[in-house]
Order: C-alpha cells, then sequence, then structure tokens
C-alpha cells in the first residue's frame, strides 16, 4: 500500500476509530491525493476582501429583485 | 376512468377535486390502481398505509361536500421520499439501519402540506441515507426506470422521480444535496425543483450535509412544482436556518412571457463530454424559448474548479460525523457504495472545511455579479450522458472505476448546490434508449419565480412533460390478459 494511504487509513483509525469499510472505500480515500491537489491550485486565487463572508447575506445580496 | 385520473397533473387533480368534478377518494383509487400495476416492477413504493390514506380521503370527501375551507391541495394523495418524518410512521431513510424507524415528531413540511389538504399514502424507496446519484438500494432493492427497467431512476430522490413517472404519484417531495431532486426528474421524465438554500424548512428531514440540504417537489409539471413551493416555502422558527424571505404566489410568475429574458448556456464544464443526443435535445428547447421572446447567449462560468473543490469538501465533511457511530460499530449495514464514499470525509481536516465554508459567500457574489449581469437564468443538460443502466453504475459488484462513472451522474446538478442556488429540471427529450433527457435552469438566489416562468413556458409549447411511460400500457395490457 502506498505511503500515503496508509497514512490516510491510520490517520481516520487514529482520529475516529473508524475502520476502512471495503475496496471502494480505500480507493476513494486514496482519491484525496487528489481533493488535495485541486485545494492546492486555488492557494492564491481567492482572498477575504469580498466581506462579510456569510453565505447567508451573500444570499441576500445577490437576490432576484424584479 | 382510474387510469385517466391517474394522468392529471396535481394541479388538475386538485382543481377536480375543489370544482367537484372528481372525489378524494377516486384520485387514490387512480393512484393505487397504477401502484399495484406497476410497482412490483419499478420498486418506487417501500411502505403504504391504504387504510389510513382511504380514511384521508373520505375526511377530504366530506369536507368538500359540506362546503368546508379548501386548501390548495385539498384531497390530493401523496407519497414522499422516505425520509420526511411524521411523527409514529415508518421513516427508514432507505436503511437497513432505520428499517423499523419511527420518528417522534414530524416535519415543517408535511404539515405545511397538510394544512393546505394534501395526505399521505406511503413512503418511497430512496438512495440509501441519501446518498447516491442512481437509485441503487441493497436494502429494499435497486429502483428501476419506469421509461426502460434496467436503467436508473437518478437519485438520491429515486422513488419520487419513479412513482411520478409511473402515475401514482402527484407529487412527491425529494431532497436535493448535489442533485438528487434533478437528477430522478431529468432520468424519469418529471419535473423537479431544488429551491434557493435556506428557502425551504429542512426541520424533521433527515439531514446529509445540512449546508447544501434541500426540500422540493417533484411532479408533473413546472406549475405543480410552483404550487407546492409556495405552500411549502418560508421561516420556520424550528430551523433558524430557513430564510425570512417573503414567499411569493409562484403560479402569478408563470404567464409564458419570455420577451427580455436573457438565457446563458455554459460553454465549460457542462458539456465536457456530453452526449450528442443530450446536446441536441438542450439546443431544440432552447429554441423553444427562443421562439418565446428569450435570447440565447453562450457565457463561461467563472469559479467552476473552485466551486466543486468547496463543495465536495463541504459534503463529505458534513455527512461524515453524522454516521460516525454507525461507520464505527456496524459498517457493514451501509451498501459498499455508501460507507465507501463516506470514509475519505474523516481524513479530511477541519482547516480545509472552514476554508470551503468562508469561501462560499464571497464566491456567490462573484459568480452572480459576472454571470448574472449578462444573463437571467442559465440552461444545461441536467445530465450530460444518456442515461446509465443500474449495473454500469453499480459499485458494490462493479469493477474498480465504477465509482467515476457513478459520480458522473451528478456532475452538471452538484455546483448549485455550493453555490445555494435554484435550479429546476425539465424534460426535453428522449435518448436512444427511450430514457428522458432533463434540461437544467438554474437563477439567482430566490428567482424561483424566474425559472418556474421559463420552465412554464417550455411546457406550454412542448408535451415531454406529459408523456407517459410504456410499462403503464404494458401493465394494462397483461391484466387485461392481451399481448403487446
Amino acid at each position: 500500500m502506498a505511503e500515503f494511504e496508509t497514512f490516510i487509513e491510520a490517520s481516520i483509525r487514529q482520529w475516529h476509530g473508524v475502520e476502512p469499510p471495503n475496496d471502494p472505500g480505500r480507493r476513494l480515500a486514496a482519491d484525496l491525493a487528489g481533493t488535495i491537489a485541486a485545494f492546492e491550485k486555488l492557494r492564491g486565487t481567492l482572498v477575504f476582501e469580498d466581506e462579510p463572508a456569510s453565505f447567508e447575506a451573500a444570499l441576500q445580496a445577490t437576490k432576484e429583485t424584479a | 376512468m382510474m387510469t385517466d385520473l391517474a394522468d392529471l397533473s396535481m394541479t388538475e387533480a386538485a382543481e377536480a377535486v375543489a370544482q367537484g368534478k372528481s372525489s378524494s377518494l377516486e384520485l387514490l383509487q387512480a393512484c393505487l390502481a397504477n401502484l399495484d400495476a406497476t410497482n412490483p416492477q419499478v420498486n418506487a413504493m417501500i411502505w403504504e398505509d391504504r387504510e389510513q390514506a382511504i380514511a384521508e380521503a373520505r375526511a377530504a370527501d366530506e369536507k368538500t361536500a359540506m362546503g368546508g375551507t379548501i386548501g390548495p391541495l385539498h384531497g390530493v394523495p401523496m407519497a414522499h421520499k422516505d425520509m420526511y418524518y411524521q411523527a409514529g410512521r415508518l421513516a427508514t431513510c432507505g436503511s437497513a439501519l432505520r428499517k423499523d424507524w419511527r420518528p417522534a415528531v414530524t416535519a415543517t413540511v408535511i404539515e405545511r402540506l397538510a394544512k393546505a389538504g394534501a395526505y399521505v399514502f406511503g413512503g418511497l424507496n430512496m438512495a440509501e441515507f441519501a446518498q447516491n446519484p442512481t437509485g441503487h438500494n441493497k436494502t429494499f432493492g435497486d429502483c428501476h426506470n419506469p421509461w426502460n427497467l434496467p436503467y436508473i431512476t437518478g437519485g438520491s430522490s429515486s422513488g419520487s422521480g419513479a412513482s411520478v413517472a409511473a402515475r401514482f404519484n402527484y407529487m412527491a417531495l425529494g431532497s436535493d444535496t448535489g442533485g438528487s431532486i434533478r437528477l430522478p426528474a431529468a432520468a424519469c421524465g418529471v419535473t423537479g425543483l431544488k429551491p434557493t438554500q435556506t428557502r425551504v424548512s429542512r426541520y424533521g428531514v433527515m439531514p446529509l450535509s445540512f449546508s447544501h440540504d434541500n426540500v422540493g417537489p417533484l411532479a408533473r409539471s413546472a406549475r405543480d412544482c410552483a404550487r407546492v413551493l409556495t405552500v411549502i416555502a418560508g421561516y420556520d422558527p424550528q430551523d433558524p436556518t430557513s430564510s425570512r424571505e417573503p414567499v411569493p404566489d409562484y403560479e402569478s410568475f408563470m404567464d409564458g412571457d419570455l420577451r427580455g429574458t436573457r438565457i446563458g448556456v455554459p460553454t465549460n464544464i457542462f458539456l465536457d463530454g456530453a452526449d450528442a443526443p443530450v446536446v441536441t435535445a438542450m439546443e431544440a428547447a432552447l429554441a423553444v424559448l427562443a421562439a418565446r421572446g428569450a435570447t440565447i447567449s453562450r457565457i463561461t462560468l467563472p469559479l467552476m474548479d473552485a466551486v466543486a473543490t468547496y463543495g465536495g469538501i463541504v459534503s463529505r465533511c458534513e455527512a461524515a460525523p453524522i454516521h460516525a457511530e454507525w461507520m464505527r460499530h456496524d459498517p457493514q449495514a451501509y451498501g459498499a457504495h455508501i460507507s465507501g464514499r463516506m470514509y475519505p470525509g474523516y481524513a479530511l481536516p477541519a482547516a480545509y472545511y472552514i476554508e470551503a465554508l468562508a469561501r462560499r459567500g464571497p464566491i456567490l457574489r462573484r459568480f452572480a455579479k459576472e454571470v448574472f449581469s449578462q444573463v437571467d437564468v442559465i440552461v444545461t443538460p441536467t445530465i450530460k450522458t444518456c442515461l446509465p443502466t443500474l449495473a454500469e453504475t453499480d459499485i458494490d459488484h462493479g469493477p474498480p472505476g465504477t465509482e467515476h462513472k457513478f459520480m458522473a451522474v451528478s456532475s452538471n446538478t452538484r455546483p448549485f448546490n455550493y453555490l445555494g442556488l435554484p435550479a429546476i429540471s425539465i424534460p426535453c427529450g428522449f435518448d436512444p434508449n427511450g430514457c428522458p433527457i432533463g434540461l437544467q435552469i438554474a437563477g439567482r438566489p430566490f428567482g424561483e419565480g424566474r425559472v418556474l416562468k421559463v420552465a412554464g413556458a417550455y411546457q406550454l409549447d412542448t408535451d415531454f412533460h406529459a408523456a407517459r411511460p410504456p410499462i403503464l400500457e404494458n401493465t394494462i395490457r397483461e391484466k387485461k390478459g392481451t399481448t403487446a
């Protein structure tokens, strides 16, 4: 098993007491490498200038008004 | 005669009762006749309570006869995705873990529908804990598409879509966390509306991902959805996340006039890898909308990578802790594709989750500023490919890699959950296998009126939403002892 997958399974076991339930679970956990890569790609592309950050406030600010 | 009544849309059925043209008991009997004929093959309903339903139908008819106050859904029988709590009645949530579970509370939306005159006659099949986009279910059996039985119904509100298509249900509530109303609506050839995030109370509804969960209707037409939304929307003190935004009469938007309406068709993401019959159906639908006065333009939607990445993190992080106890002690009670998909959620760091939530407001603002300055609504295929079969998307028994085909089903619907936008799916054609194709229309926050207006205008000029699946003709023939 690759080092990344071993680390993920150990982390989940340590922090949550949950074991890999099956092979699809193992494969999808291994796919977290892709999630991390996607997250890394977003670094620097978004900043906190658009305050307030509240999603509910954004719904109101952008709502249909006609 | 019975079959004719079951062919009515929900609003037509309500009006038939209100005008004394039909009784509630006749509507119920028409639904039950089609249920008996089709459910053994479709497997959309997993429990029913005929005795109570007949009593409620008779009570509704007595009230009609006495000239009592009649709500907008008076006397209409309904069944919902089996995750809407009704005190003392089954709510299996599609899982072996809740096979016999009976909640102590009733969902606000169920109470609001009842106040409008509707009653519930059963519970509908669904993806286990609302967690797949296909309709597979290891405990209650897979739900089958009424148009072509080996094909998926879409999920997670599988029974909601299939029951309305098979004409034994006038309207079913579904829930939508990543497309779970719109996908079965598209796959089963019915109309399904995911409202704006916060528009409808979630009190008494099984949670999956509370930032993305939405309650909404699947029915025969956009007008049906408009009437239901008018009844169920609005602030609920039992769900403090529900919006205080005023609730209009959504049917009042449906005048068919699209002059001045700007429709945008994304050039990125939503058509990547799309099948030709789906694209052809969408383009034909756009022509219908243009003939009604809408202008069509092609646009590039911004921030789609961020929406996909952050949205996935929010969904997985919120689902995992809800199920942690069962995942620790009884993981084999889940279908492999359910526990397998939840498992990675335990490894995501809290900082990722918090960042994904914190970015949601700013991303919506930027998206709205760039997109809704150019167009009023966004139109895409609901599912970009022809429907796959249940076998092709069966993670539990399929080869490695099946999970990617499985997840591709919902790629066009998930973005609107993170963005919180209202979106509807309406039928707009059929693929070469005879399965329906869905058209997705999304709008601004609280823009359900405009979304319904566009959908309703399309349905004035087309009849895909009124088409009957062949299973109805076949089962009726079989019952009469004739051959096809």
